[in-house]
């Protein structure tokens, strides 16, 4: 077959090989992250120019241990390794091998050397070898395993010269590349098979009919009569996968091992600090200590540091709406502009601070090797309400923004683990929640001071948010029993040395998700806002025209002045709106609830985001010039039922209303974040469906109970 | 004398001997531990979790049940 892509180059390797910092010094930002065809792993590519300005592609491939795969992203890897029609097949590979732990490292390394690809070797770590006196014979490592390894620090970017070289000559030398001898040798029953295959299926070489008897049931790109020939030879030979697995194995280990003892000459392992720091930060007690206080920080952080950045968004665009409105014609282009499109925009870049700051600390506590520590310390709390050790991180995130916090789950690489986090993740009560707690708190407590330091508002908003966590592990314990399990869950983790960690590395992460998430979720973000924002501001223009007459009318009547003059108008025509007319039509189903029609208004806007609420009811009550949480509630502790006269915000309506924010997924953000992380609209709908359900019987049990 | 792995109390030692899984035994394989490697217990996690061990120049860690398909010699 005539291949006319670009050449391309994969980059292999265990995990915690240094692959991702040698991708992320070829590349720079000239990489793309996405996915592998049809599943949800990350894939990144990228560009690397070499001499005389050729572009080379490379693919990072998720971080793998043998050819043998045991996770999700694993077997992407093997999936393409063994199809040479894939897209993303490789015309050849930078394995990265870590020096400290070569005889780990060589087993994948001798697999694809036996699926014949031309290897380029890079050697990482090489500062810790220096540090710890490990002596290296290139030239026995060369000459026993064919290859010609690179020495690279990472870090520095060292010899990055000669491995684009490298890459250089490989590209020439393509065509002329022989297939060595494999350095496995099969047992009978392999070669029987391997002859039997060969015959059969169109294949690369041995090793490749090999692994196709080891894989056939799942691999997706063989067809109907493949599949069937091939369960029709492993049977007839009597293959015994998992045996003859362990074996190949085993004897790769055997062969090359007394090869090894020749080549390296070990010297003494010097990892004292991170025996140390882990005697604190794994220590039952002070581990998890010393866990909650980083995730205090990060917290504060969180909030802290991002209010600044937040605030100047919020005013930037406050600002460019109200020059478009100032410059153009007053009329639908203007409204469309300013309030559908900027808004919307402004809705999306809004929660890039917080984005940036959660994913900059999440990098760099993972790029020093600290992750991998909190997923052991909590994993067995986790598994009990089916969730995994990772779970913990997109939880606490989850306070900040639920947005970055599904992206955080990436790292789950067990799929109905991860799903569940993201299904429950929403479920604790965010940063957006914030606005409306503090408007309708007032409503059910009284600011009465409690032991000095806290008052009875402080542990009634604390009371939410340990609602919000506790129904997260209660849903998350649901979905366990409900959902079906994908393959057995592991944790077998391997704990990294602890390391400096590289900036660029963790600007590279945070540069990526916020690319993907203006990109992806963006989009649909700002299309909904402009639903909303039609919705909002158009209706039956005889009754929009009807409602603006009367608010006039009554502002003359009451001698108000231009600006509550203003406010009235706007207050009419989003009653009279089509938003308006669907928050009537809705008021029956939410009367059970304590809402009315306005209610129902605020709801339907928070979809946009939940801090929407406190703007919609400022334009409902006709404040719309005065939009602060203050006035609001002022306004609202005056609100009489035109019935009986009582207050609307009463006890029973306060609380069932903040039950209802507590649970319900009103963030089309989440809720697109939730449908590109899981490639489906499904998820994302039952999703929105189970909180909508929690939410309504949450209000009505306490409205009931109360009123 | 034979033991499990996770039965080794902290700062105990042993020499794998076998697996007694082979779905668990062959992804240890891949991580480097196999027959012959010798394997520390570090410490044990919190709310009877998992355990950190030490399997030559390697850190893991495994939930009880991995650590219990890891046959010893100790």
């Amino acid at each position: 077959m005539i291949k006319n892509k670009t050449f391309t180059v994969a980059i292999l390797g265990n995990p915690n090989s240094g692959k991702s910092t040698l991708f992320n010094q070829l590349t720079g930002l000239r990489q793309k992250v996405g996915n592998f065809p049809g599943v949800t792993v990350e894939k990144k590519d990228g560009k690397v120019t070499i001499a005389n300005g050729l572009d080379v592609k490379l693919i990072d491939f998720p971080g793998t241990y043998s050819i043998y795969p045991t996770s999700k992203d694993e077997r992407v890897v093997v999936e393409i390794l063994c199809n040479p029609n894939h897209e993303d097949y490789p015309d050849a590979i930078i394995y990265v091998a870590d020096i400290t732990n070569l005889e780990k490292h060589l087993l994948l390394l001798t697999q694809l050397q036996d699926l014949g690809f031309p290897l380029i070797v890079v050697l990482s770590m090489s500062d810790i070898a220096v540090r710890d006196g490990l002596s290296l014979n290139l030239k026995a490592l060369e000459e026993q395993f064919h290859v010609s390894p690179i020495q690279l620090n990472g870090r520095t970017g060292d010899n990055l010269a000669l491995l684009k070289s490298a890459i250089e000559e490989i590209v020439k030398a393509i065509p002329t590349k022989a297939p060595e001898k494999m350095f496995y040798q099969p047992s009978e029953i392999e070669k029987q098979t391997i002859q039997r295959i060969t015959n059969t299926i169109p294949v690369k070489n041995d090793y490749h009919a090999l692994l196709l008897a080891h894989h056939h049931q799942w691999l997706k790109n063989l067809n109907p009569e493949e599949h069937f020939a091939l369960n029709r030879i492993t049977q007839d030979t009597g293959f015994e996968d998992l045996k003859l697995q362990i074996r190949e194995t085993m004897q790769r280990y055997d062969r090359y091992t007394p090869l090894l003892a020749r080549i390296v000459k070990a010297g003494k392992t010097n990892n004292h600090l991170t025996e140390l720091a882990d005697s604190i930060l794994t220590n039952r007690f002070w581990g998890i200590v010393i866990f909650f206080l980083l995730l205090f920080f990060m917290f504060q952080a969180i909030f802290s540091w991002s209010s600044y950045p937040m605030d100047w968004i919020e005013n930037s665009f406050g600002y460019i709406s109200s020059v478009i409105k100032n410059n153009l014609p007053s009329g639908w282009l203007a409204d469309l502009l300013t309030e559908g499109i900027i808004a919307g925009l402004g809705g999306v870049l809004v929660f890039i601070p917080q984005i940036a700051i959660l994913f900059f600390l999440i990098s760099l506590l993972e790029e020093v090797g600290y992750m991998s520590r909190a997923v052991f310390l909590f994993d067995q709390v986790m598994q009990r309400f089916g969730l995994n050790g990772r779970s913990i991180v997109a939880l606490v995130s989850g306070g900040a923004c639920a947005i970055p916090a599904i992206m955080s789950t990436r790292t789950i690489s067990n799929w109905k683990e991860r799903l569940i986090t993201i299904m429950v993740t929403p479920l604790i009560s965010c940063s957006a929640r914030i606005p409306v707690y503090t408007v309708l708190i007032g409503f059910v407590v009284s600011p009465t001071p409690v032991l000095g330091i806290f008052t009875m508002q402080s542990l009634a908003i604390m009371g939410l948010y340990l609602l919000g966590v506790s129904s997260a592990l209660i849903a998350a314990l649901v979905f366990k029993f409900i959902l079906k399990s994908d393959g057995q869950s592991f944790l077998l983790l391997e704990l990294p040395e602890y390391r400096f960690p590289s900036l660029k590395n963790v600007l590279i992460t945070v540069w990526e998700k916020i690319y993907t998430f203006i990109t992806e979720a963006g989009k649909i973000i700002i299309l909904i806002s402009i639903v909303l924002w039609f919705l909002a501001s158009y209706g039956i223009p005889s009754q929009m025209k009807a409602a603006e007459k009367e608010a006039i009318v009554t502002a003359e009547a009451r001698t108000l002045n231009e600006i509550e003059k203003e406010d009235l108008i706007a207050a009419k025509r989003m009653e009279a709106s089509f938003a308006g007319q669907i928050g009537k039509t809705i008021e029956p189903l939410i009367k059970p609830l304590g809402f009315d029609w306005k209610i129902g208004i605020a709801l339907l806007t928070s979809f946009a985001a939940r801090e929407v609420f406190v703007g919609t009811m400022a334009t409902i009550y006709s404040i719309g010039s005065q939009e602060d949480e203050y006035s609001v509630r002022a306004k609202l502790a005056n609100e009489r039922d035109p019935v009986t006269g009582k207050p609307v915000y009463g006890l029973a309506t306060s609380l069932s209303l903040l039950i209802f924010y507590v649970f319900a997924m009103q963030c089309m953000s989440t809720l697109a974040v939730v449908k590109k992380e899981t490639n489906s609209w499904r998820w994302a709908l039952i999703q929105f469906t189970y909180m909508t359900a929690l939410a309504y019987l949450g209000s009505w049990f306490v409205y009931q109970l109360f009123s | 004398m034979k033991k499990l792995l996770s039965n080794l109390a902290p700062r105990e030692s042993g020499v794998v001997e076998s697996f007694t899984n082979d779905q668990v035994g062959s992804k240890l394989l891949t991580m480097g531990m196999r027959p012959g490697t010798c394997v520390e217990m570090v410490r044990f996690a919190p709310f009877r979790g998992g355990c950190y061990v030490k399997a030559g120049e390697c850190c893991l860690a495994l939930r009880t049940n991995e650590a219990a398909c890891i046959l010893l010699e100790a």
